[in-house]
């Protein structure tokens, strides 16, 4: 007979550590998965982890792929802490990404220091609009912020590619889904020759200590943590519920949008298709594995964008697909849920009762 | 027939919990078994394990010396073991009959003949062809009863059946249990009101925490002996209240407030006028779902209607949310004191911060003032006797008295003008409900006024000064507490008019 019972309390030690758990059967798990497809599981692993960050390159490459991941997890944790389901921070990326961009295109040709940061605001301000929409939606016709939110990333992928192959698509670019280079001026500075790692990694640490500050020293904070435990209570205290579902989306849809500009005007450098590999869907992942918290999300963001990378090396030297990365991705997600049900609950393994009715 | 019912070591444990903890108990038939204790003290687990709905982790159950297998409501059917449950289960939409002929085998006529019988014998008037939506909950739990009754039951079950019931109905319900007690059916009762226990039982089983404490015959006890049992504790008396009116001043006027729900488990609330003066403490009595739910959360500010109908010192104050009515001097204890009034997850002192007023300096432009709220939070603890000092202690490791004692010295400590509770001790052991009621006879003393929403009757003729009852979201005229006896409360809860 096995019995399921409630932990009664959880010391918070062991709640940050499980997250190290799950990455650890992570790895275990992808293990046995090279091991099935035929490959020595300790060298495909190293392939997968190890080598992508073994030089500076690589290590750039890292800070690249986990400044967005960071700074839109960041964001969720805002609308995840106070109850509310943003899953369409992908579209606010994107929006985001069109604004900015937008406004590149505007200024395409102008020098001055005033340019890109006009295009970082608005490309934070496009995000925030864009989630808005499920916010207001929500507050006043009631309806589901998880549907209307993921609804709209495929609006905002739609009118993407629209923009790419029509309007705005470069003149000179031989019908290429792509917008022109962004001029110079629109460009994050690149802060090591030779490398890719950009100016965005200061917006994101930034970010992070705005939030650290929002979230757990002001009123604001305390709010967004009692409605998210209870919303009755929040009630209860006067709490303004609807306002702060509104503020959480502005939050978590500036930061995706802040994303979205850092990354076309940063590695990108134009528009087209394809500006983010899922970054806004992996970044959900980043904020649960990070505990929804700033510093978490931090050593979250640089574990998760291993894996897009060791999904590009093992690409190259295993011939496996890379979407391997999102099998990874999955594992951590499952065995995080996994140990955390744990955590929570304990299981009692009792011999069978000779008396039993 | 002589039916004799054996509960031998049952034990049953839930998630954090002991249940029932090897408990054993007879019965015999002829007799009036209460089971006593306090909410959680394992009462209804014990009887949803003789009713097959819930199956023991261990023990056993024998009738006439038989050891019979529950592991499902069918078994229990089949054993003759009939149970009316606090929350009836009947299609509100179907008739009677319907209803009753549901999960009966016999074929209609037959059905209508034996209920008829029951109707005649037992001396009950309800019509059978009438949806039970129409029927007031007395007729439902007889309902109940009578299809109980179709089975020919050797136990019968009663699960608090009086929470729902005015004091009329009540009354028509013992006879008609001395009734079934007297023809062979072995009743057990189960409560949490002594003076049921008195009036109606044989017998008395008193169980705490899962432990049977004592069974006894009822003459050999009084309220107070039971009550000890109940709660282990020798218990003060409560000072009465000394009826004192010293000011004239009105501090709050109710006129024509009408609230009008589309959500149809929610009650309208129709013309309610009610007045208070300074020092004053309204009990608004009435069965639980009669509109107090709305009406608490109207005088709270969580629900707004319309701006004009509340007045609070002579300032409209319907359409302040209730922080800012808390800046007027307002202060609201709900009924739901473990998730609404309190977050468990949140530490003692983040709860008690909950209560935001300017001029506590929680939250200094915008940012937290950590300090400040511990120091406060350490003087409500100790103000308000909650046995800890702990203010980063989490609030569910705190028992019910407790959390209740930091819920009503968080809204007092504040010296509000007017503190609106709703069932404030609703669940708590008798030593938290004194302590409680101590301290809201002491506000009205000190000049405060008080709304008491409660469905606790000696609560309210013991707190109040005037008295009204909300029935389907209307009040009953106001009576002075000296004019109000439990008979009246009684038939104006239940929809009756007096004088």
């Amino acid at each position: 007979m096995i019995k399921i019972e409630k932990r009664n309390d959880v010391s918070p030690s062991i709640y940050f550590l499980t997250p190290i758990l799950a990455i650890f059967l992570t790895l275990f798990g992808g293990g046995i998965i090279f091991y099935v497809l035929g490959f020595n599981p300790i060298i495909a692993l190293k392939f997968f982890f190890i080598t992508p960050i073994s030089d500076l390159y690589g290590f750039s490459e890292l800070l690249v792929k986990a400044t967005p991941l960071c700074l839109i997890a960041i964001g969720l944790s805002f609308c995840f802490k106070s109850n509310n389901w943003n899953i369409g921070a992908e579209g606010q990326l994107i929006f985001g990404g069109i604004v900015g961009g937008g406004v590149a295109l505007l200024f395409y040709g102008h020098d001055g220091f005033y340019v890109l940061p006009i295009i970082i605001l608005s490309g934070a301000i496009g995000g925030m609009i864009f989630a808005m929409i499920p916010a207001v939606l929500k507050t006043y016709f009631n309806t589901n912020e998880i549907l209307v939110s993921l609804m709209l990333v495929y609006v905002a992928k739609l009118l993407l590619d629209y923009l790419v192959v029509g309007p705005w698509s470069n003149p000179e670019g031989f019908n290429f889904p792509e917008t022109r280079q962004f001029s110079e001026s629109a460009r994050m500075p690149i802060l090591f020759d030779g490398l890719r790692i950009h100016a965005g990694i200061f917006i994101t640490l930034m970010t992070v200590f705005l939030s650290w500050l929002i979230l757990y020293k002001t009123y604001l904070g305390f709010q967004i943590k009692v409605s998210g435990l209870s919303l009755k209570t929040a009630k209860y205290a006067g709490y303004k519920g609807e306002t702060m579902i509104i503020i959480v989306f502005m939050i978590s849809g500036a930061c995706a949008g802040l994303a979205g500009v850092g990354e076309i005007t940063g590695p990108i450098g134009q528009l087209h298709r394809n500006i983010s590999p899922d970054y806004g869907f992996t970044a959900i992942i980043v904020a649960f594995l990070g505990r929804l918290n700033p510093v978490g999300i931090i050593f979250a963001s640089l574990i998760v964008a291993l894996t897009y990378l060791g999904a590009e090396t093992a690409q190259i030297f295993l011939q496996v697909p890379k979407y391997t990365g999102q099998v990874f991705q999955g594992m951590i997600l499952f065995f995080l849920l996994g140990s955390d049900y744990l955590l929570f609950f304990k299981i009692k393994f009792l011999g069978l009762k000779k008396n039993e009715l | 027939m002589n039916t004799k019912l054996t509960i031998s070591n049952i034990s049953k444990t839930y998630p954090g919990c002991i249940a029932n903890d090897n408990v054993s108990l007879e019965f015999g038939s002829g007799k009036i078994y209460a089971l006593l204790g306090e909410n959680g003290a394992g009462k209804s687990t014990l009887v949803r394990i003789l009713s097959g709905v819930v199956k023991p982790d261990e023990g056993k159950v024998f009738l006439n010396n038989e050891n019979i297998k529950l592991n499902s409501p069918l078994d229990a059917k089949k054993n003759n073991i009939g149970m009316v449950f606090q929350h009836f289960n009947l299609f509100e939409t179907l008739s009677v009959f319907e209803n009753l002929s549901i999960d009966s085998n016999e074929k209609n006529e037959e059905l209508r003949f034996l209920v008829n019988e029951i109707l005649k014998k037992y001396n009950f008037k309800i019509d059978l062809d009438i949806p039970v939506l129409n029927l007031s909950a007395g007729q439902k739990q007889k309902v109940e009863i009578i299809r109980c009754l179709i089975r020919n039951p050797k136990v019968l079950i009663m699960d608090e059946p009086t929470s729902v019931l005015t004091e009329q109905e009540t009354e028509d319900l013992f006879i008609s249990l001395k009734k079934f007690s007297e023809e062979g059916i072995l009743i057990i009762y189960i409560t949490h009101k002594l003076k049921e226990v008195l009036s109606l039982c044989d017998e008395v089983a008193v169980m705490r925490k899962g432990k049977v404490v004592s069974v006894s015959s009822t003459k050999e006890e009084k309220i107070e002996s039971l009550a000890n049992k109940m709660v282990g504790e020798n218990l003060s008396t409560i000072r009465k209240k000394i009826k004192n009116l010293k000011y004239n001043e009105e501090i709050l006027k109710i006129s024509n407030l009408n609230f009008r729900s589309d959500d149809p488990y929610e009650t309208n609330l129709i013309n309610l006028n009610f007045s208070l003066k300074k020092g004053e403490c309204l009990g608004i009595a009435g069965i639980s779902g009669n509109g107090q739910s709305e009406l608490f959360q109207i005088l709270s500010g969580e629900i707004i209607t319309d701006y004009t109908s509340i007045k609070f010192r002579n300032k409209e104050i319907g359409k302040l949310n209730p922080r800012e009515r808390r800046e007027y001097l307002m202060a609201f204890s709900p009924e739901d004191r473990i998730s609404q009034a309190a977050v468990p997850e949140l530490k003692i002192y983040e709860n008690v911060a909950l209560n935001n007023f300017k001029s506590s300096n929680f939250f200094e432009r915008g940012l937290v003032n950590e300090k400040k709220i511990k120091e406060h939070s350490k003087k409500i603890l100790s103000n308000f006797s909650v046995n800890t000092d702990n203010v980063e202690m989490k609030s569910q490791f705190l028992s019910g008295g407790n959390l209740q004692k930091l819920i009503i010295g968080r809204e007092l400590i504040t010296s509000p003008e007017l503190l609106v509770c709703f069932n404030p001790t609703w669940g708590l052991d008798v030593g938290a409900i004194n302590y409680i009621h101590e301290t809201l006879i002491n506000i009205n003393e000190q000049g405060k006024s008080s709304i008491l929403i409660s469905t606790d009757n000696d609560e309210l003729l013991r707190l109040s000064d005037r008295i009204c009852v909300i029935y389907k979201g209307k009040l009953s005229k106001i009576m002075d507490i000296n004019e109000v006896t439990p008979e009246k409360l009684g038939i104006l809860m239940g929809g009756g008019s007096i004088d």
